[in-house]
């Protein structure tokens, strides 16, 4: 006997259902914590290097000031700013506010947009200021 | 490891394109997600065109003109037309609704359908939801109480009886459920937005006396910490409800009771 | 064959009766991680290129030490939660997600071990 239940096939799921604002930043969310995590690993380093002592500093700033290097510290950037307001938008869903269908679809672009402006404006002032 | 692509036996194929129906000048193009349990082949996508002027408003009338005038096998689940009974929820232009209350002018283009996502498909439309009602059984969904019980009715007042409101109106269709990521990837443990709705509407409810032991149920990394508040259900519900609301009160009760 | 009922399978090994303290700590340490990396974003703003001596001065301050040592466990507890949820969320077979888990709380350790071993020896031995 053909066991019927188990050959019935799964229905699509991620391949059919529509990306949503509020969907996107929920995995972005993810996706920023995820990349931080690793990240922490260049923190380790930079504190590392510093208490090694000058030469290996220099060489460990040297890598930062590099193209590749910068590229990295403005994702990481990105990634911390986005990720805190991702944060944000929790703390105020864990009080039980801002459910609300539209306003939680705004809230979401807003987050986007929030994060990308407020990290180009930290890299600009650390441009002017150095 | 989650399966982010379907199984083999999963995957889609393109399937029959049937033709115009005779003498129709306003046709509206349907793609309809179709398996079969008896023939082994692999899911396929069928095109249909369905003359706008001699069917009625709803994506539900649709699939029934189908059923009728083009192909008799096509299986779908449905009864009340008029969004109470659930039985039609679906995927439809990408999001989980019901077929009954969905307006093809709400889809813009070819309208596409299929079942509601990540479900063991019995035929065509129609997925297997014994998990999902299996899981409703388990928070035991009913006044549960010690009293004894009264001469005439448990009573409750006006503002205890509001907070039932955005609860009591479920209709248990599992399109939230069926919509929410988490709920695919950990179905089997996660109890998904539609039954954590439904076991608020119990814990909330002034008359019932096993908050406590619902709680104890309910606190589990899996069977609730999994909503990671992605609002998918807040968005896909046919009835307007807000599910991930309804969650963040059961985590609210969860810190209340030992902080 | 499974032949269990669809409640025995929904059931299964009952209820874990936690996961709040999970839910809270996750809270607590992002509570604690606003303020705390605003401090670090600002430090490494204004010392990112400095010559090795200042940002050695600076993390000898005493104030500084500890903030940043604090920033290093807030950060790296709340890290090593989230990454358990995301193991948990989709890595199923139970061997390889106890591997790591483990392997999850092993990175945040050693980590932590490392960047508060250096801020510990700027803040003393410069």
């Amino acid at each position: 006997m053909t066991n019927v239940t188990k050959s019935r096939p799964l229905s699509p799921h991620l391949q059919i259902y529509k990306l949503i604002p509020t969907m996107l930043m929920s995995i972005v969310h993810r996706i920023t914590g995820a990349a931080l995590y690793f990240g922490t690993v260049l923190v380790a380093w930079w504190l590392i290097a510093a208490a090694s002592g000058p030469a290996y500093y220099d060489w460990a700033s040297w890598f930062f000031g590099t193209i590749i290097g910068q590229v990295i510290l403005f994702g990481y950037t990105w990634a911390l700013i986005h990720h805190m307001f991702g944060g944000l938008r929790h703390f105020m869903w864990d009080m039980g506010y801002g459910y609300e269908k539209e306003f939680s679809t705004k809230l979401a672009i807003a987050s986007a947009i929030g994060s990308i402006t407020v990290t180009l404006l930290l890299w600009i002032v650390g441009f002017i200021v150095r | 490891m989650v399966e982010l692509a379907l199984p083999k036996n999963s995957q889609m194929t393109e399937g029959k394109v049937w033709p115009k129906p005779a003498g129709a000048t306003n046709t509206r193009e349907f793609r309809v997600y179709r398996w079969s349990p008896d023939d082994g082949k692999n899911p396929s996508i069928d095109t249909f065109f369905i003359d706008v002027d001699d069917c009625g408003p709803m994506v539900l009338d649709a699939l029934l003109y189908i059923k009728n005038k083009i192909d008799p096998t096509l299986t779908l689940r449905r009864s009340c037309r008029e969004g109470i009974c659930g039985s039609c929820a679906m995927n439809i232009d990408g999001t989980n609704t019901l077929a009954c209350t969905k307006g093809m002018d709400d889809v813009k283009g070819t309208v596409k359908v299929y079942p509601l996502p990540h479900m063991p498909v019995v035929k065509d439309l129609v997925p297997d939801l014994t998990n999902f009602y299996a899981q409703h059984r388990s928070i035991e969904p009913w006044l549960k109480t010690v009293s004894p019980a009264p001469a005439k009715e448990w009573k409750q007042s006006h503002d205890d009886r509001a907070k039932l409101d955005g609860l009591y109106e479920c209709i248990l269709c599992a399109c939230c459920s069926a919509s929410c990521p988490s709920y695919w990837w950990n179905g089997d443990r996660y109890l998904g937005p539609a039954v954590l709705l439904q076991a608020y509407r119990w814990l909330i409810d002034s008359r019932d006396e096993a908050k406590g032991e619902r709680l104890d149920n309910l606190e589990d990394p899996f069977r609730l910490y999994r909503c990671h508040t992605i609002m998918n259900c807040a968005q896909t519900c046919p009835k307007g409800l807000n599910p991930a609301k309804a969650i963040g009160e059961i985590k609210k009760m969860m810190v209340e009771r030992r902080v | 064959m499974d032949m269990r009922t669809p409640l025995g399978k929904v059931r299964g090994l009952g209820s874990a009766k936690e996961g709040t303290d999970h839910f809270w700590r996750q809270r607590l340490t992002a509570v604690a991680n606003v303020p705390l990396l605003i401090f670090f974003v600002v430090f490494i703003m204004t010392y990112a290129g400095a010559p090795h001596a200042d940002v050695v001065a600076a993390l000898a301050n005493p104030f500084v030490a500890v903030v940043m040592a604090l920033v290093v466990i807030s950060a790296l507890t709340h890290m090593r939660i989230g990454m358990q949820v995301i193991v948990e969320d989709y890595v199923h077979a139970e061997g390889i997600k106890i591997v790591l888990l483990m392997l999850n709380t092993f990175f945040a350790i050693a980590v932590g071990g490392l960047c508060l071993f250096a801020i510990l020896k700027l803040a003393f031995a410069g």
